[in-house]
């Protein structure tokens, strides 16, 4: 088919989109609602994950250094936990040197007899380290076994937690893709439907079309370009509503979460998501539109 | 142009729409086809169209096989013929004009030839005026020489009308007849089916006669009653 040909069509299709009013309302309607729906529920997922993430990042590798380790064996530990840092593997850390270990267990204890006799010279270095990437810790602890400084028996860190939680994202992203697969189903079953009652009213022009000679592809064409249409004005509409009605939701659960004095949860900003939510708009209604179009021409092709 | 040999069409409820029929049509001729209601007049032209296809036997059109035809061929097939109904089949949304340009632009014409091509086609069917309306805006007549005009726009070799003038008064039938001869004068094939004895009568084409789904007569500067 000819470029022009391919123009002519397009602007046959976006006509048709306000020549049929009513029908490109009530497919609008259908985009919105389905893309509203699914944007709130990218919106939850995206929180549930943000969240569980958190949780993750939040657990440390802790070890200590033999309480005989050599200053060379101090340093050279000092110097890889540094240079992990520096390679972006260790996120941060802290450190917990012999004075401190000391100055804390005074703290700590409350017998002061107990630390009599004891000097920091008793105490080994510690080493709290947060992990970029909390799924590197196998990798991490086998590293740090092989300093003879790093006391190995004294190397923890609560696998046990992340990998609950790993489950938990893992099994939420399953639920989530689920969600969006079934949602996506309906929204096209919905949309085929919709534009199927717009092409039954305009069956007598596809039938005319086809007696002046018309190829399937010729009277396809303005269809799918006005379901494409339809598919991004609703993906915009549906943007601004989502994000409207995050906002709400956002500002009521922060209000909620504060008076029942919960912490550590938080809603993530629309704004770092809006790009991605936008995309995924977009896509799903020009996606559903297209195939809604195509689905529903079909059948009246076969004049 | 057009041949039937032995065409036979047979609907899936068992109805017999054409039995045996073998006839031949040559470029530039004028051509009626005539018989009571349910005779067959409108399966022999949707067998031209390739609305249907034959039961038995063969139908040519324009060096088309019509049976067995890939179904991406039959545009190509309706291309190089003009259709015209009974009810005008005008697209509602477009113009006068659109609706005549319609037919060029499906088969990719330049818009500098359509813009030459529609207007002059309008002209033809006295139509020049009318180009801005809208289907709805307008007479049966003018609706009917809308639909000429745009059956004709790309000069195809054959144009078939099935009762043309079924939906119109006398004289106006009888002007849709004029331009149909105008246009054969020009050399394209015409074939007309109708029940309308003073058309037939006055025009003394030839006609051929359709009797439950037979072909019982064939003749050359006929009438409606075959008394030539
Ligand atoms: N799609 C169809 N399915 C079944 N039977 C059909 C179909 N179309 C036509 N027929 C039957 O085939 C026979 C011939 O019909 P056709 O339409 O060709 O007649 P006609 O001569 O055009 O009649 P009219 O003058 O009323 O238009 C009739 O008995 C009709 O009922
Ligand atoms: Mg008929």
């Amino acid at each position: 088919m000819k470029i022009r040909t391919l123009r002519l069509l397009a602007k046959e299709g976006t006509k048709n989109v306000y020549k049929n009013k009513l029908m490109s309302f009530a497919s609008l309607a259908t985009i919105l609602a389905t893309l509203f729906v699914l944007g709130l529920v990218l919106l939850i997922i995206v929180n549930v994950t943000t969240n569980l993430e958190a949780k993750k990042q939040d657990l440390q590798v802790k070890f200590y250094l033999r309480v005989d380790a050599t200053r060379l064996e101090e340093e050279e530990v000092a110097l890889f936990i540094e240079q992990s840092r520096a390679s972006g593997v260790v996120a941060e850390y802290q450190y917990e040197s012999r004075e401190q270990a000391y100055e804390n267990a005074k703290k700590d204890l409350k017998y002061e007899a107990l630390m009599e006799g004891l000097t920091p010279e008793n105490f080994a270095v510690g080493y709290f380290v947060t992990l970029t990437n909390p799924n590197d810790s196998d990798q991490f602890i086998a590293r740090l076994k092989l300093f003879s400084g790093v006391d190995s028996q004294w190397i923890t860190y609560p696998k046990q937690e992340l990998e609950r939680i790993s489950g938990m994202v893992r099994v939420f992203n399953y639920v989530a893709l689920f969600v969006i697969a079934v949602l996506m189903v309906i929204s096209i079953l919905l949309i085929s439907n919709t534009i199927r009652l717009t092409v039954f009213a305009r069956r007598k022009e596809i039938e005319i079309m086809k007696y002046v000679g018309a190829n399937d592809w010729f009277i396809r064409f303005p269809f799918i370009i006005e379901g494409m249409l339809i598919g991004l004005l609703g993906a915009l509409l549906s943007h601004l509503l989502t994000s409207q009605a995050y906002g709400w939701i956002k500002d009521g659960l922060n209000t909620l979460f504060n008076s029942i004095k919960i912490s550590g949860l938080q809603l993530v900003e629309f704004g770092e998501l809006s790009i991605r939510i936008l995309v995924v708009n977009v896509l799903f209604g020009v996606t559903i539109g297209i195939i809604g179009s195509f689905m529903s021409v079909k059948k009246h092709l076969n004049v | 142009m057009i041949r039937f040999v032995d065409a036979t069409k047979i609907y899936s409820n068992g109805v017999v729409g054409l039995k045996n029929v073998t006839v031949k049509i040559d470029k530039g001729e004028f051509v009626f086809i005539i018989g009571a209601s349910g005779s067959g007049k409108s399966t022999f032209l949707k067998l031209i169209m390739h609305e249907e296809t034959p039961t038995e036997g063969e139908v040519y059109v324009n060096g088309y096989s019509v049976h067995n035809m890939p179904k991406s061929e039959v545009p190509y097939l309706r291309r190089s013929l003009g259709i015209v109904f009974q009810d005008f089949r005008l697209l509602p949304n477009k113009t006068a004009y659109d609706n005549v340009a319609f037919a060029m632009q499906i088969v990719e014409a330049l818009p500098r030839e359509i813009r030459r091509q529609v207007p002059l086609a309008l002209g033809l069917v006295g139509l020049s005026k009318k180009a801005k309306a809208y289907p709805s805006q307008l007479s049966g007549g003018e609706q009917q020489r809308v639909a000429l005009a745009r059956a004709l726009v790309n000069n195809p070799a054959v144009l078939i009308a099935d009762e043309p003038t079924g939906n119109l008064d006398p004289k106006t039938s009888m002007e849709i007849m004029e331009l149909l001869d105008e246009i054969n004068q020009r050399g394209t094939t015409v074939i007309v089916a109708t029940h309308e004895k003073s058309i037939v009568d006055a025009m003394k084409k030839r006609v051929i006669t359709l009797d439950r789904g037979e072909l019982i007569s064939d003749v050359k500067k006929g009438s409606y009653t075959n008394e030539d």
